[in-house]
């Protein structure tokens, strides 16, 4: 990592984004005490991990595709095992596992083994133990990989949810930018160690150099002044801000335009994504 | 007394090389074949075959103490089989047991993904390490008490039979009460040392067959009547063996670290 500085605040949802060999796991490693950094710090709820790896454990759930759990155990006892070792009560573990089992759809699998588990249900056991202690901070790295679309739709719609309803922070290390797009409310783009970008959505497209666009669909042969014709057959704008756009429509009708369609089209997260990886020299889509 | 965690991760741990056929299979099956099955053919063998039908005899009676000269030969043979032959056996035991538990704990932990999983939890590294070496002293404390009940059941068996005097003397005094507990933490702390480099359980378990050479060569010296171990030799044998468990401990401790573990 080099030069690596950002904050996650408490309650968000946190896409941490970029190729692989980015460093997004070792960020993971770094945040939760598995390794420690060369230099400079990192803290987390005031605790720094390399120092105190135990208190940042005790308010952080961790799932990540090296985590695995005990294949020759069932899902419950998995569950309570991890409860145990977090020092939570017998009882308490008990009715923690009972209760995520049941939310993330595994109440009919908690007496099998894991290892008969398909991955879409062992990866719903890692998050369900990464929740057990009630975390206040859910650290995910790559929570979907290796799942088809329909696991890795109900896994990421589990975490949005999960979010919510516990009221966590959740620091999200995801290749699905649609998905993270949806869910956070932040994010930062890293790539060989170095962050390329950070902030919301609105921000890093900014500074990538995207902007929101008009787009108006006229009657063919039309061309409106400021506009743009699109090989689609559309016409672009680009505007600062949303609230340019009524004004654009109210112009091009009063200019004699007909309009038979008007968007108004954001950068999306895939955009910006694969603009900073382009400029910084990767590959793109 | 261990945190509820700790026996948590023990109980995970006992658990974990029961399910393993392989862990289970050398726990049972080094302590079945020598102190049960090989005395119970040894003395079998001892009570039916005539001296006159064995190769040796005379040679292996030359072996006998001086106190124990005037005995017949199959006296004889049953004193040396339970004073040469029978403690290198036992002392297997304690050795297979904790290195099989702690490849099992140390490195298959590594080797099936679990252990970042715990590293995760609040329990420090330290705790971690302190449970896992506890788990794998206690099995293998269990396993051993276990076999020296039934093997001692056996030989005094034969002792009656052969109207031989009760089998525990000094020597074995000194390798129940001193060198066995010793070889025990031995096995453990040895297998956490090797866990550092090693990458399977299999391969563990392979280099964990080096400690039995020093038991193989003692046990050869004292059948070739080069010398023989006596309870002072065995109790010093014993003090050198804690003095090296205090060394390993210090640095496999060192060596437990999430980032070595995590390489």
């Amino acid at each position: 990592m080099s030069g690596l500085s950002f904050d996650v605040e408490a309650g968000e949802v946190f896409g941490f984004l970029g190729p692989n060999g980015a460093g997004k796991t070792t960020t993971v490693k770094l945040l939760t005490g598995l390794l420690r950094p060369d230099e400079g710090s990192c803290s987390v709820f005031g605790f720094s991990p390399a120092q105190k790896p135990c208190e940042v454990h005790r308010l952080c759930g961790v799932m990540t595709e090296g985590a695995k759990m005990y294949g020759q155990m069932t899902g419950t006892e998995n569950l309570i095992f991890f409860g145990q070792a977090f020092g939570m009560k017998d009882e308490d573990c008990r009715d923690r596992a009972r209760g995520l089992l049941k939310k993330l759809d595994l109440w009919d699998a908690r007496d099998r083994k894991l290892r008969a588990y398909s991955t879409g249900m062992a990866q719903r056991l890692s998050l369900a133990r990464a929740l057990m202690n009630r975390p206040r901070a859910l650290f995910l790295d790559e929570p979907t990989s290796g799942l088809d679309p329909e696991s890795a739709r109900e896994v990421n719609t589990m975490i949005a949810d999960l979010a919510r309803a516990e009221d966590v922070t959740v620091f999200l290390c995801t290749h699905q930018l649609r998905y993270a797009q949806d869910v956070c409310s932040r994010y930062g783009i890293l790539e060989k160690g170095s962050l390329l970008a950070y902030g919301t959505l609105e921000a890093i497209s900014r500074d990538a150099g995207l902007h929101t666009r008009a787009s108006l669909r006229l009657r063919e042969g039309d061309s409106p002044a400021g506009f743009e014709r699109g090989g689609d057959g559309w016409w672009y704008a680009d505007v600062l801000s949303e609230d340019e756009m009524p004004k654009l429509i109210r112009e091009a009708v009063t200019g004699g335009h007909e309009i038979y369609e008007a968007r108004l089209i954001r950068p999306t997260l895939e955009d910006v994504y694969f603009k900073y990886v382009s400029l910084n020299g990767g590959k793109q889509p | 007394m261990p945190s509820q965690a700790e026996r948590a991760v023990i109980k995970k741990d006992f658990l974990e090389i029961w399910d393993s056929r392989m862990a289970r299979g050398t726990v049972l099956a080094v302590p079945l074949v020598l102190v049960v099955a090989l005395p119970i053919v040894f003395l079998v063998m001892i009570n039916t075959v005539p001296p006159s039908g064995m190769n040796g005899v005379d040679q292996m009676m030359r072996l006998l103490p001086a106190q124990a000269r005037g005995l017949s030969p199959r006296q004889g043979m049953m004193y040396l089989m339970t004073d040469l032959l029978f403690p290198a056996f036992f002392l297997m035991i304690p050795l297979m047991a904790s290195s099989v538990a702690a490849a099992s704990s140390f490195v298959g932990e590594k080797e099936r993904g679990t252990l970042p999983t715990l590293l995760l939890t609040p329990m420090s590294v330290k705790r971690i390490f302190h449970a896992k070496t506890l788990g794998c002293v206690l099995l293998s404390a269990i396993v051993t008490a276990i076999s020296f009940v039934v093997f001692a059941v056996i030989v005094s068996v034969g002792d009656i039979l052969l109207g031989l005097p009760f089998f525990l003397n000094w020597s074995w005094l000194a390798l129940i009460l001193f060198l066995t507990p010793a070889v025990t933490v031995f096995g453990v702390v040895f297998m956490v040392m090797v866990s550092a480099r090693s990458k399977s359980y299999v391969e563990s378990v392979q280099t964990s067959g080096y400690l039995v050479l020093p038991i193989v060569l003692a046990l050869i010296g004292q059948l070739a009547g080069l010398f023989r171990l006596s309870a002072w030799f065995l109790l010093v044998a014993a003090a050198a063996v804690w003095a090296a468990d205090a060394l390993l401990w210090a640095l496999s401790g060192r060596s437990f670290t999430p980032e070595k573990l995590l390489r």
